[in-house]
């Protein structure tokens, strides 16, 4: 068969890391929170995979999953309405011993058959709170090259102040690497070290023979997180790579962070770098934005189908949101469907889908701490 | 399985009074404004009608056309029974003709309407921007329990020479019609817009096609016939928004009209009657805090660093700081160079506009010239493009074009 692509399925994991963000995902998953203007997270890794010639993705989905089922539909708009793989979304299985998963080798579990009967050597697997341009043909190839049992992708960064700062005892965990050349020595569970870290990003390549023996293995014997009890144990006798990713990462692990990511990409020169290569989303059929005669707009990444007729600056725009007369909206947030009433001012604000905003209301939070305001709620 | 009511789209035509802008594609694919392209309108308004069978009879430059139209998926039109069709004229057994008129393409397809087995046949026009009701039609042609409906603007008098109009008694009923006359008996103008019963359709296609005199026109030929043998003839009014984009300045008015829909008549922002279109994929455009945009409209991936004003940039365009747009339509991945001034004009797509460049002028009284840029064209640094120009090649830097 003629291939110029990579052979390997994806596994996106669209529920970790949930806990960091309670606001964001109280009626959606981490992967299905509306990102940079027009995306979901999951856009990115799915994306990527997509544009590395995957095209046979599993979506292991543990709850609030209906606005990721309704982002994702049949996967066509990522090309992957396929006969043969395309999008697999695996919602829980509803049976007797019916449980939702804690870590992946629950969620990898219940895929298992799936696995066993698919054709691709190796499994990419991601989560869906990193949007980057990452190049998974190049990641395998490194996997390849380096005989590897399993390559982690890495970013060198330190950890940030919000990651060294939470305490809750049901957050979902990071890990670090300790590197000797390229090959992984340690794997740090939640360290709270300042100064650069290798940070997981937690996107693993492995072949899939090895990732059904690992699972089969790791689930008889009760264990739940796959890079603690299934990679630790081993660290030091498989050949476990770290792979260098410098290229633009947006990582998703609080509100700020969230607010942060959004604002970063109104340097031209970050949006460039991360939509390098195309990114697919969900088809709306907006209108193009119109800004009316007493519109001011300055510093500001606006979706299809807003309409403009008061201020902004400083903020980013999903679809289909209004700005009325007289308004003046300031580094804030607005995601789709938003509504800001005439005379209204924000600031430091992020309003999450279809939320109103009555006219002449006033509004502020700070840069360290932007107000989130919910769904569909009217100010 | 019978379809009570298909469409049958003319998209041959060239558009040759599109000048630069039809070199390359067919006129109902020209760009319109923002994000759609012209047959966006026609092809959502079947959708929106409940119409799901759309036959496009193509002729002219269709490569553009073919791959936009694709499975038909952006208007919902991937049907299993159904959906859209790209109709090119093909080889026959006795040999192989191009469309000669309009009435000739729709008769060359019989055996494509015979599969749906239609009750009703709308015939439409590639080449209009109108957001328009046709089950709305269709009930007037059975209210009037008619043979051949066509849908009639009012025109102003003074104009009504210049279309085929539609003579009517008090019951709106064709007794007449005239093709361009000096004495208009009506101002009801012909949309070019028609429904007609299927069997009576096939039966005037096929007389028509017999005559060797006949030029295959549904104005000129098929519907003078029907009114010889008084088939029951009726006029449908509509009174929205309609514009044949036939000229370049009639394309660049109607995209400034999309820029005032209080006022214009056209409203795309209207979610009830989506106009649907393929979609470039491109992130959320950007506004610099060195821009300053008023009273237009931007589209997703566009970047904009300069001055911007009553204009429409497409997807992907670029207005780097200290240009000036006004008036403008940018179509899609045209970048426009710090110092350039573009004005009253039409940019075709992925045109460089060099620094310093000047292309266009806000017009004189009286004057309406809409200066315009073919697509992939670049013009150099300091460059001059008259208000009345028509540009379709390279202009060097520094030199002047009229």
């Amino acid at each position: 068969m003629v291939s110029a692509h990579v052979n390997a399925l994806g596994v996106i994991f669209p529920n970790s890391y949930d806990s960091l963000v309670p606001e964001l995902v109280t009626d959606r998953s981490m992967a299905s929170i509306p990102f940079a203007s027009r995306y979901r997270m999951i856009d990115f890794p799915l994306s990527s995979m997509v544009n590395a010639g995957i095209d046979n993705v599993s979506i292991v989905v543990r709850k609030n999953y209906h606005s990721l089922m309704d982002h994702l539909g049949n996967g066509r708009e990522w090309d992957l309405t396929r006969k043969n793989g395309g999008l697999n979304i695996v919602p829980p299985f509803a049976s007797k011993a019916a449980k939702m998963y804690h870590g992946r080798i629950e969620a990898l579990y219940s895929i298992l058959s799936f696995l066993r009967s698919q054709k691709e050597e190796y499994v990419i697997m991601s989560d869906a709170n990193v949007a980057s341009t990452i190049d998974f043909k190049d990641l395998i190839q490194y996997h390849i090259d380096t005989g590897a049992d399993v390559t982690i992708a890495y970013a060198d960064r330190p950890l940030s102040e919000d990651t060294l700062t939470n305490d809750d005892p049901n957050r979902d965990m990071y890990y670090t690497l300790e590197l000797d050349g390229q090959r992984i020595t340690d794997l740090r569970i939640m360290p709270r070290d300042l100064g650069v870290q290798h940070l997981s990003m937690n996107i693993y390549v492995v072949s899939r023979k090895l990732l059904i023996a690992q699972i089969e293995d790791a689930y008889a014997k009760g264990y739940v997180y796959y890079e603690r009890d299934v990679l630790l144990p081993h660290i030091r006798d498989w050949n476990v790579q770290g792979y260098a990713f410098s290229g633009y990462i947006a990582l998703i692990h609080s509100m700020r962070s969230y607010f942060d990511e959004n604002m970063r990409l109104l340097d031209e020169a970050n949006a460039e770098a991360l939509f390098a290569e195309p990114v697919y989303t969900k088809i709306r059929d907006d209108t193009p934005t119109r800004y009316t005669n007493g519109s001011i707009a300055s510093n500001a990444m606006v979706a299809d189908g807003c309409v403009i007729e008061g201020t902004i600056e400083n903020c980013i725009l999903f679809r289909g949101v209004k700005v009325e007369k007289g308004a003046v909206v300031r580094n804030c947030i607005l995601m789709q469907g938003t509504v800001v009433g005439q005379n209204a001012q924000m600031e430091y604000i992020i309003t999450d889908k279809n939320v109103t905003i009555s006219a002449r209301q006033f509004l502020k939070g700070s840069a360290s701490f932007p107000v989130y305001i919910n769904k569909g709620k009217v100010v | 399985m019978e379809k009570e009511m298909i469409a049958m789209l003319l998209a041959g035509g060239q558009g040759s009074r599109l000048y630069a802008l039809t070199e390359k594609l067919a006129k109902p694919a020209v760009p319109f404004g923002g994000k759609y392209r012209i047959i966006d309108f026609p092809l959502s308004n079947c959708v929106n009608s409940g119409i799901d069978t759309v036959g496009i009879l193509t002729q002219y430059q269709p490569l553009v056309l073919n791959e936009y139209i694709g499975n038909g998926q952006p208007w919902d039109l991937d049907r299993l029974y159904g959906g859209v069709h790209v109709l090119p004229p093909y080889q026959k057994s006795s040999g192989s003709d191009w469309y000669k008129g309009t009435a000739n393409a729709i008769c060359q397809n019989i055996s494509f309407i015979e599969r749906y087995h239609p009750q009703y046949v709308i015939i439409l026009s590639g080449d209009q921007i109108c957001k328009q009701d046709y089950s709305d039609f269709l009930r007037f042609h059975k209210e009037k329990n008619a043979e051949f409906s066509v849908a009639v603007m009012e025109v102003p008098w003074e104009e009504a020479p210049r279309f085929g109009l539609m003579v009517t008694d008090e019951d709106d009923r064709i007794t007449e019609f005239q093709e361009k006359p000096k004495n208009p008996k009506s101002n009801l103008a012909s949309m070019g817009i028609y429904i007609f019963n299927w069997d009576i359709l096939r039966r005037y296609l096929l007389e028509d096609d017999d005559d060797p005199n006949s030029e295959n026109d549904f104005g000129n030929n098929i519907i003078p016939n029907l009114l010889r043998d008084g088939r029951d003839m009726y006029a449908y009014h509509f009174d929205g928004y309609w514009k044949d984009v036939g000229t370049i300045h009639s394309l660049w008015e109607a995209n400034m009209e999309v820029l005032d829909p209080e006022n214009s008549g056209i409203n795309l922002f209207d979610n009830d009657w989506k106009i649907y279109s393929r979609n470039s994929g491109m992130p959320g455009h950007y506004i610099s805090p060195h821009a300053q945009v008023k009273d237009s409209m931007i589209t997703d991936g566009c970047k904009v660093h300069g001055t911007v004003t009553h204009s429409i940039l497409f997807a992907g365009v670029t207005v780097e700081e200290g240009a000036i747009v006004e008036d403008a339509v940018i179509m899609g991945q045209t970048t426009i160079r710090s110092g350039a001034v573009v004005r009253h004009c039409i940019v075709a797509e992925n045109v460089v506009i060099e620094s310093d460049a000047i292309v266009g002028a806000m017009p004189a009284d009286g004057e309406e010239g809409v200066a315009t840029i073919a697509s992939d064209v670049v013009i150099g640094r300091g460059a001059k493009i008259g208000p009345n120009a028509m540009v379709r090649k390279n202009v060097k830097e520094g030199e002047e074009e009229w």
